[in-house]
């Protein structure tokens, strides 16, 4: 009898085992916009890509359906009709997938291997993946061309990222840029591994011939402090080829905001490699203290920004909680109404998507009791719509992909 | 009279909490002789569940003084025959004999009649769930600890790749440091990775004890999910037991076991351990490119960085059976290890020149007195591991599966590293059990550890240099009373309080409890439950970070666990040759303030928080049949299911948020598994006194989800396992001369027991151990 016990308790587990394989597909939503959601637990996290067909409406789900990623912190780009779902830390090289979408499904086109990076961004029909140096010691960042026709990387090489600045300190890339046939990398100055600098008020940027990856130049302007943030795209090329970059104002001396310049932006004329002297905006007078903590290009001059008031920054790793609509043409900052309670909102997502049509853009809000939504933000009345609901995870990443 | 205690039943006398008598009682005299009549000097005499014990002298003779009065179980063995049990009754003041002619192991096909219990029996029957293993009958095998245990139902050993690869033990879903190890009842907290479960071989043990979820207080640590105890024993007074191995990978394997100890009792001791392997199995993995990541889908290849080798001695000396001590010995344990890293966490990560290093100089005190005043008996034991460890990583390089590489900046993994470190740490316990009367005793443990690292990394200038010197001073002491009315029940209740100090910080005080009890319907059967609310304090790696990837967090509190076990034992035999053994277990555990980590925001290291925790629910099984001495097989069974009580954790910005996987199954934890074995012992084959025994044993794990169950449709799994092994040995000579082949993963299965990381595949070895103990000087 006891052995019939013990049989019973193993049968009952296999009924278990095997019930614990099921799907749900009840929220399944076939459509080209891509979401990248991670699900808040404390252990065992990995992003889902889900799909949906509009964003708008409607509500999408990470329980029983998404394509599950291996881990978080990955970190993903559309291009050449791709998606690409991008690893990023522990330092070790590991898969890059690239997916299509085929009747609204993501498909798994292929896995390659690349190194993990801290700046990517698409140049001609490549990749650029930057490997970024944080070791006074050892001071070599590498780059990565990865051909996106052959999804396999196409040249590789090395920078001195230490002789760039002539500082003594390190120029760690907040980001990459394609402009023309030149690659442009706006850097902040570290000296340590926790991103302090002894140069807290000086703006950046490292120019290199894409072609052979040579400097080419550096241009610095002391009106403000470095340009983008760490992982964040600071730097934007206008449909008539100008470039603007907005810096935040977050650099930082022994692991306190050290700068003394206002959150604002700086101007390269189309053609030329030099700040325009005759163009400042001073973000923080014109918005009564807001500083830009990521931004969203919207087309013809206009962005969704995501800002912070200054006090709210507090590490150099800001990231704003506010939505503010600027105009760089027009030197302008409106705060964008009918989003919700700043209080209530845990992050706003920073890899979002606009359809370029001047007045149209998507973030995903992450709010402090755990639901999130994706929010539409219209310009042109500067207000905020709430749209899809996303249950079961926080939204990292709002894509794309025709 | 020559005071030769036997000190393996002395430790299981701590185990139990019994005592001496305390008034003056009878004698216990007698003759042990083997079926022709010649005397057996060092055959063992004891009296069962009790510290009592003693050898045959020379002349076979032997002699216990100051026994109570009253029925006693007397346990008789020697190596090579069979155990016997046979109850006398004592009266004070006066002598009774007891001759015993003891008959060989190999000539006897008939059951045994009279059974006494192995010690492993006797572990087992305590109230705790503990299950023992008998690590005697693995000794011709060439199992480390690790592999032994996965064989324990409960347990489940992952292991990253092939010998002295990086495991993981779970127990009941609990892992990592919520486990505490112990060598003969001391913690090996902090003994480095030169002295590790993975690169101990089986040969060292007499015994290995698991204890789930509740731990008894003479194990003193802050065990959150159970304990290991590796019962060294002291087997023989004078022995030589030696053993190599050669395999597949070009695995080598020695073990030397040996004493000799003088007639005034004057001992010395040698275990000495090596293991060496290339590692370099075949796996299959999608290897890329180094120049265009392109990656080739499931090419066979062999591992090229992955040999691992550790050498390790434990010698001691001192005296045994003297007035002032039973046993007082003075030991250091010297031991060094290096092991290559093949790839990171996922198999497409390859290095090759990545590598670590570690050694452990430990000096140990260890002494032991029963009776020191009429009923008490006390242990004192003592280390202080001077051992460092070191990880190398300075080869610009980047590696492929072919072995090809390119020039990568900054070193293989995460920056380069010449780290040289020492978690020094010291170590005093001390028990103490009284007899209170024949049926209540209490015990008394106290271990109190140091910590103090110090280090330094030629490629880190701000190496182990924290805001807070890592340094920190524990201690955990024990008080237990036990009611024990032998064969009908038993009840232990213990307190356990921990306090832990770091200079500037505010201390730790923690109290936990326990109770564990058993009751015996018929001598067959025993039910048995136990309860503990069991703490864990934060430790060094924690508080202070590992130096390597984890970040300290001074401010973590400790962890709790309420821990339940229900459970019964039933043996019982059939027309007196089908003998059978049942035991079922069910668990409860749930934990709070659990430790977690996770990664900081911009990767570079795990932080590490308090959160709520996991709910538990399990149940595991074990049936055990054997045909006289000629057929044995078992099976064991283990569910548990691993729920996530987390309602809220901390999102990316560190808010506390409503988790959408409150209440799901906790991912990448197996949940489902079992182990099955058969053997078949032949005797007097082609020569008389050999023993074949030849046994199968086979690993079923179930298939497992690497993320949360409930989200996604399109997931990663840790595909299902079987592996099957065979072996077989020869003896000679009554065990003295063995040869062992074996087979592993007989059917070359690729084995993940995490996600990528791919196990051997099929493997051979010979193993040739030689075993000697009839001598004396």
């Amino acid at each position: 009898m006891k052995f019939k016990s013990t049989l019973a308790l193993a049968v009952a587990a296999g009924i278990i085992a095997s019930c614990s394989d099921k799907n749900d597909p009840a929220l399944d939503n076939p459509g080209n916009f891509i979401l990248a959601v991670s699900p808040a637990a404390s252990t065992g996290v990995a992003d889902y890509l889900l799909t949906a067909q509009n964003l708008d409406t409607g509500t999408i789900s990470t329980a029983g359906n998404g394509v599950e990623q291996d881990g978080t912190y990955r970190y993903y780009v559309t291009h050449n009709g791709k998606f690409f779902s991008m690893l990023y830390g522990q330092g070790n090289p590991g898969a890059v997938t690239a997916y299509n979408i085929q009747n609204g499904k993501l498909t798994k086109l292929t896995n390659f291997q690349t190194e993990t990076v801290q700046a990517f961004a698409p140049v001609n029909d490549d990749l650029l993946l930057f490997k970024i140096s944080r070791s006074l010691t050892a001071p070599t960042s590498s780059w990565y061309k990865v051909n996106t026709n052959s999804l396999t990387i196409s040249s590789e090489g090395t920078v001195n990222t230490l002789d760039v600045t002539g500082l003594g300190e390190l120029a760690h890339f907040t980001w990459i840029k394609q402009v023309g046939t030149k690659l442009f990398a706006p850097y902040q100055t570290i000296n340590d591994r926790s991103f302090n600098t002894a140069y807290p008020n000086q703006a950046s940027i490292a120019i290199y011939n894409y072609a052979d990856m040579k400097l080419d130049k550096v241009i610095t302007d002391k009106r403000t402090s470095f340009i983008g943030a760490y992982f964040t795209d600071g730097l934007s090329v206008q449909e008539n080829g100008d470039i603007y970059g907005y810096s935040p104002a977050a650099a930082t001396t022994g692991g306190t905001i050290s700068t003394t310049k206002p959150s604002a932006i700086l101007k390269i004329t189309s053609g030329t490699t030099e700040f325009d002297q005759s163009y400042f905006f001073d973000v923080e007078a014109a918005s009564g203290g807001m500083n830009i903590t990521s931004w969203l290009y919207l087309g013809n001059n206009t962005y969704v920004v995501n800002a912070a008031a200054k006090a709210e920054k507090t590490s150099g790793f800001p990231a704003g909680k506010r939505v503010g609509i600027v105009n760089v043409v027009d030197k302008t900052y409106k705060a964008v109404t009918g989003m919700p309670d700043v209080a209530s909102i845990s992050n706003l997502t920073k890899t979002n998507y606009s359809p370029k049509d001047g007045k149209t853009g998507y973030i995903g809000v992450n709010l402090t009791d755990g639901t999130s939504y994706i929010y539409k933000i219209d310009a042109s009345t500067q207000t905020a719509t709430r749209g899809l609901k996303v249950e079961g995870g926080s939204v990292t990443a709002v894509q794309n992909l025709k | 009279m020559q005071i030769n205690k036997i000190l393996h039943v002395g430790l299981l006398c701590l185990l139990t909490f019994c005592s001496w008598a305390q008034q003056t009682g009878g004698s216990l005299i007698g003759t042990i002789r083997n079926a022709e009549g010649q005397a057996l000097p060092g055959a063992s005499v004891s009296l069962a569940g009790r510290s009592r014990g003693t050898f045959a002298s020379s002349e076979g003779t032997y002699r216990l003084d100051n026994i109570s009065a009253g029925k006693h179980t007397v346990v008789i063995s020697f190596v090579g025959y069979q155990k016997i049990s046979q109850v006398v009754y004592l009266q004070d003041g006066k002598p009774t004999r007891l001759d015993v002619n003891l008959k060989p192991e190999s000539n006897d096909l008939d059951v045994v009649t009279i059974v006494g219990r192995t010690e492993v029996q006797e572990v087992n029957r305590q109230s705790f769930n503990v299950t023992a293993i008998d690590a005697k009958q693995l000794y011709n095998s060439t199992l480390d600890l690790s592999s032994a245990l996965d064989r324990v139902s409960g347990v489940r050993v992952r292991e990253s790749g092939g010998v002295g690869s990086n495991f993981n033990l779970s127990l009941n879903g609990f892992s990592g440091s919520r486990i505490r190890y112990f060598i003969d009842g001391v913690p090996m907290d902090n003994f480095g990775s030169s002295f590790q479960i993975n690169n101990i071989p089986i040969n060292i043990a007499e015994r290995v004890e698991v204890y789930k979820g509740v731990v008894p207080i003479w194990l003193g640590s802050d065990a959150l999910g159970g304990a290991i105890n590796i019962v060294t024993g002291d087997r023989f007074r004078n022995y030589v037991d030696a053993s190599y191995s050669f395999g597949s990978f070009n695995t080598h394997r020695s073990v030397v076991n040996a004493a000799v100890t003088s007639k005034s009792g004057f001992t010395v001791r040698l275990n000495a351990f090596q293991n060496y392997s290339n590692n370099n199995y075949k796996v299959t993995v999608d290897a890329a490119d180094i120049y265009t990541g392109a990656y080739t889908p499931n090419a066979v290849v062999r591992r090229f960085h992955d040999t691992y080798h550790n050498e390790t001695v434990i010698a001691s000396v001192g005296v045994v059976g003297k007035k002032f001590a039973d046993q007082l010995l003075f030991g250091i344990t010297l031991g060094k290890n290096y092991k290559e890293l093949q790839t990171g966490a996922r198999m497409v990560a390859v290095f090759g020149g990545w590598h670590r290093r570690g050694n452990i100089v430990m000096p140990t005190l260890k002494y032991r007195k029963t009776d020191l005043i009429k009923g008490l008996d006390v242990t004192l034991n003592a280390n202080y591991n001077l051992g460092k460890e070191q990880n190398i990583d300075t080869l610009s390089a980047r590696f492929d599966w072919y072995g090809n590489s390119k020039p990568n900046p900054n070193g293989e993994g995460r920056g380069r590293s010449l780290s040289k470190y020492g978690n020094n740490n010291g170590l005093v316990t001390a028990t103490a059990n009284y007899k209170l009367s024949d049926r209540q005793a209490i015990a008394v443990s106290n271990v109190f550890s140091t910590f103090y690292r110090k280090g330094t990394d030629a490629f880190n200038e701000s190496f182990t240099q924290g805001d807070v010197r890592p340094r920190l001073a524990k201690n955990v002491l024990g008080v237990g009373y036990t009611y024990d009315e032998k064969d009908k029940w038993i009840t232990s209740i213990f307190g356990k309080y921990l306090y832990q100090n770091t200079p500037g910080q505010p201390s730790f005080n923690k109290l936990g409890f326990g109770v564990a009890a058993s009751y015996f319907p018929t001598p067959g059967l025993q039910l048995k439950a136990s309860y503990e609310q069991a703490n864990r304090l934060p430790e060094a790696n924690e508080l202070f970070g590992d130096v390597e990837l984890v970040q300290g967090n001074l401010s973590l509190k400790p962890e709790q666990s309420q821990n339940i076990n229900v459970g019964f034992n039933y043996s019982f035999t059939a027309k007196d040759v089908h003998r059978f053994l049942i035991n079922a277990n069910a668990i409860y555990r749930y934990s709070d303030n659990y430790i977690y980590s996770r990664f900081n925001q911009n990767q570079s290291s795990l932080v590490l928080d308090n959160l709520d925790g996991v709910f538990t629910l399990g149940g595991e099984g074990e049936v055990r049949y054997s045909y006289k001495k000629f057929v044995s097989a078992g099976a064991t069974l283990t569910y548990q299911k691993l729920e996530n009580r987390q309602q809220y954790v901390f999102d990316s910005n560190g808010n506390l948020v409503l988790s959408p996987v409150y209440k799901d199954q906790m991912p990448n934890i197996p949940y489902f598994f079992g182990n099955a074995d058969a053997s078949v012992t032949l005797r007097d084959l082609g020569q008389k006194g050999s023993v074949l025994n030849i046994g199968y044993n086979m690993l079923y794990v179930h298939k497992f989800w690497l993320y949360w169950p409930s989200r996604g449709g399109d997931k990663l799994s840790i595909p299902q396992q079987v592996s099957h092994d065979l072996n077989a040995v020869y003896s000679l000579k009554n065990g003295k001369y063995n040869i062992g082949l074996e087979v592993r993963n007989i059917t070359d299965n690729r084995l993940y027991d995490n996600f990528s990381l791919q196990k051997p595949g099929r493997g051979f070895y010979i193993n040739l151990r030689y075993f000697f103990n009839s001598f004396n000087i």
